[in-house]
């Protein structure tokens, strides 16, 4: 083994190369956060292996697509690697979320790394590029609506979103050529620029060197006079002198990614990859719903109505990319601990509050149209039928009652403690508010039941 | 060697090569963005400042009949799956499309496409509620097909329809719908 790398070396010269990788001066206090971007290239690769093993079965066509994949997961190990491939695009996503955020609080963003973080900023959105197009390739019922519903709201833009949509469906339908369009997307043109924008990244993080964590005091003593760019190189300097190899950092990287390969497997062989009916696109009663890294933006779209809502959609997502990747030229400065950036400290936890909480709240919520309000113990017998009517009228589709419902009318679940019967009733049979429908057509008893029910709840 | 601003014979050949370079990448990229984007641009469709959803319904333009007029009942929507001729890419086939019947009046029938025109979600008729209700984002709409609340921007969308002989037919959905 050694004599064939000598022999090698002698002829292209390697080792000086790998030697220099390995033993270069990284600063010292880099511990186990840090692990977080080499977490984030082994799922990659992860993905890279798994997706090249499922096209070699995978045929992109919708009489075909589902199929393929029923025949993936019954041919040896095929549900095992379309599980790992499952498992951690999930985890994919999870960990480029936590490795910005690692990156965001630490300062790591500032000079000179400006460059490394815009590449950064890409990769996450090819990410999710990859997870959107990812979505539809097996053709089943969650496939087929979440590319519904995602390239609806890609086309909402103004002025280009026509454009737009029939780009990413290869025409108003959704059909043969949007899976094949989906399917060269998510394996040639992504990878094509994952593959390229990774290298750059990485040749950032090591021409730049691995930013030291902060420190709410500098190594060296501030020096007037100096430009930010020897200041800059004089305290990365201190702390390349106080820090450690680099190959000592290399352990901790390997036993996450060891971690992660042991947890994405035990999934993959324990839960599979889900995969539910094959799409059909007359279905009625199908309740679409996304991936939970996509269910933050899906829940968003709840509050959102009007004629101006495409375009309100389209300023908010766009502001919210634009925001993000110009972070390195927004939030500036030269103390790069938390504690010395109490504002931006406070907008970061504003967005993870808000993307965990509509993430949460997507998930927990219970789909309008099809929710039944249950019983509870103790209601009499005119309740009990004011519930039934409640549930076989479908009030649910917009009223809430502890939690359950819809959010377009008022909640109702202390309806009793804010109205009186009589306005209750009022409100039933000829509503002021005209996006309600009048339900006039109830019996006298059906009515008087609901009201009941209704005036009950406090 | 060359004094002055003249132009080095080294600068000369990186300038002469990232020209030639130019014009090859632009011969070899145009033709294959061109071919990739063009369902963006082929239809020729007029640019809206507001863009609407569209619904994912395989098109037809043939005119399918989908049941006598006189069999639906007034007012109360009747889901149907109809076989149209459609155009899936390269692939022409017979395919049933799914289609919501509302006869209006006596003579008058409106067909819908049932897709909410927020984003396309599945619209089911509730027949409590007496709305059809999207489960996404909680839309309803009445049996005319208009808002009555959430998110969606306008009406659903109607096929083209026409009464023959007492036999409803439906032909192609409104451009861009």
């Amino acid at each position: 083994m050694r004599r064939i790398g000598r022999w090698i070396d002698e002829r292209l010269n390697i080792s000086p190369l790998v030697a220099g990788f390995l033993d270069r001066p990284v600063p010292g206090n880099i511990g186990w956060f840090h692990t977080l971007g080499s977490a984030t290239l082994f799922l990659l690769v992860v993905q890279i292996v798994t997706g090249i093993a499922l096209s070699m079965a995978y045929v992109p066509s919708p009489g075909s697509a589902y199929q393929s994949v029923l025949y993936i997961d019954q041919t040896p190990f095929g549900d095992t690697v379309r599980g790992i491939h499952h498992w951690a695009a999930g985890l994919l996503v999870l960990f480029i979320g936590l490795h910005i955020l690692r990156v965001f609080i630490w300062g790591a963003h500032r000079y000179p790394r400006e460059i490394t973080w815009l590449i950064g900023a890409a990769l996450f959105f090819i990410v999710l590029g990859f997870a959107f197009t990812g979505y539809l390739l097996p053709w089943d019922q969650k496939a087929y609506w979440a590319t519904v519903v995602g390239t609806n709201i890609a086309g909402s833009a103004p002025l280009i979103g026509g454009a737009v949509l029939e780009f990413l469906r290869g025409g108003d339908q959704l059909g043969a050529v949007t899976l094949a369009r989906f399917y060269g997307i998510h394996i040639w043109v992504l990878p094509a620029l994952l593959l390229i924008l990774v290298g750059a990244h990485l040749f950032g993080v090591i021409r730049q060197g691995i930013a030291a964590s902060p420190r709410r005091h500098a190594l060296v003593a501030d020096e007037p006079g100096l430009s930010r760019r020897e200041a800059y190189e004089r305290e990365y300097a201190a702390e390349k002198i106080a820090g450690k190899p680099f190959w000592k950092s290399l352990l901790k990287d390997a036993v996450v990614a060891a971690v992660l390969m042991v947890v994405v497997v035990a999934l993959a062989m324990s839960q599979g990859a889900p995969l539910e009916p094959q799409a059909d696109p007359n279905a009625t009663n199908y309740v679409p719903r996304p991936e939970w890294y996509f269910l933050d933006l899906f829940q968003m779209l709840w509050y959102f109505t009007g004629d101006l809502e495409p375009l309100l959609i389209f300023l908010v997502f766009t502001f919210g990319a634009v925001v993000f990747l110009l972070v390195p030229f927004i939030d500036r400065g030269t103390a790069r601990h938390p504690r010395q950036r109490p504002i931006a400290m406070g907008l970061t936890a504003v967005v993870v509050v808000a993307i965990v909480g509509l993430t949460y709240v997507g998930a927990s919520a219970t789909p309008a149209g099809v929710v039944k309000v249950p019983s509870t113990e103790g209601m009499t017998q005119e309740e009990l039928s004011g519930l039934s009517t409640y549930n076989e009228q479908g009030c649910a589709s917009c009223h809430q009652i502890r939690g359950l419902g819809g959010h377009t009318g008022p909640d109702l679940s202390r309806a009793g403690f804010r109205w009186e019967p009589a306005d209750v009733r009022r409100q039933i049979v000829s509503p002021k508010d005209t996006r309600m429908p009048s339900y006039d057509e109830l019996t006298q008893q059906q009515l008087d039941d609901l009201v009941t029910y209704l005036t009950s709840l406090k | 060697m060359d004094e002055g601003p003249r132009l080095s014979r080294r600068s000369f050949v990186l300038r002469a090569l990232t020209l030639v370079g130019g014009a090859i990448a632009t011969v070899l990229v145009a033709p294959a963005v061109g071919f990739v984007t063009a369902p963006g641009w082929r239809s020729g469709r007029p640019v809206r400042f507001l863009s609407t959803s569209v619904a994912p319904t395989l098109r037809s333009n043939a005119w399918t009949a989908v049941g006598k007029l006189a069999d639906f009942e007034v007012g109360v929507p009747t889901y149907i799956l109809v076989d149209r001729p459609i155009v899936d890419g390269w692939a022409e086939e017979t395919v049933p499309v799914g289609v919501q019947v509302v006869r209006q009046d006596e003579a008058e029938v409106a067909v819908f496409d049932p897709h909410c025109t927020h984003l396309g979600c599945p619209l089911a008729w509730s027949t409590g509620a007496g709305t059809f209700v999207c489960p996404c984002h909680g839309g309803s709409f009445n049996a005319a097909g208009e808002v009555l609340s959430g998110p969606p921007p306008r009406p659903m969308v109607r096929y083209e329809t026409r009464v023959d002989a007492g036999e409803v037919l439906i032909g192609a959905l409104p451009e861009g719908a």
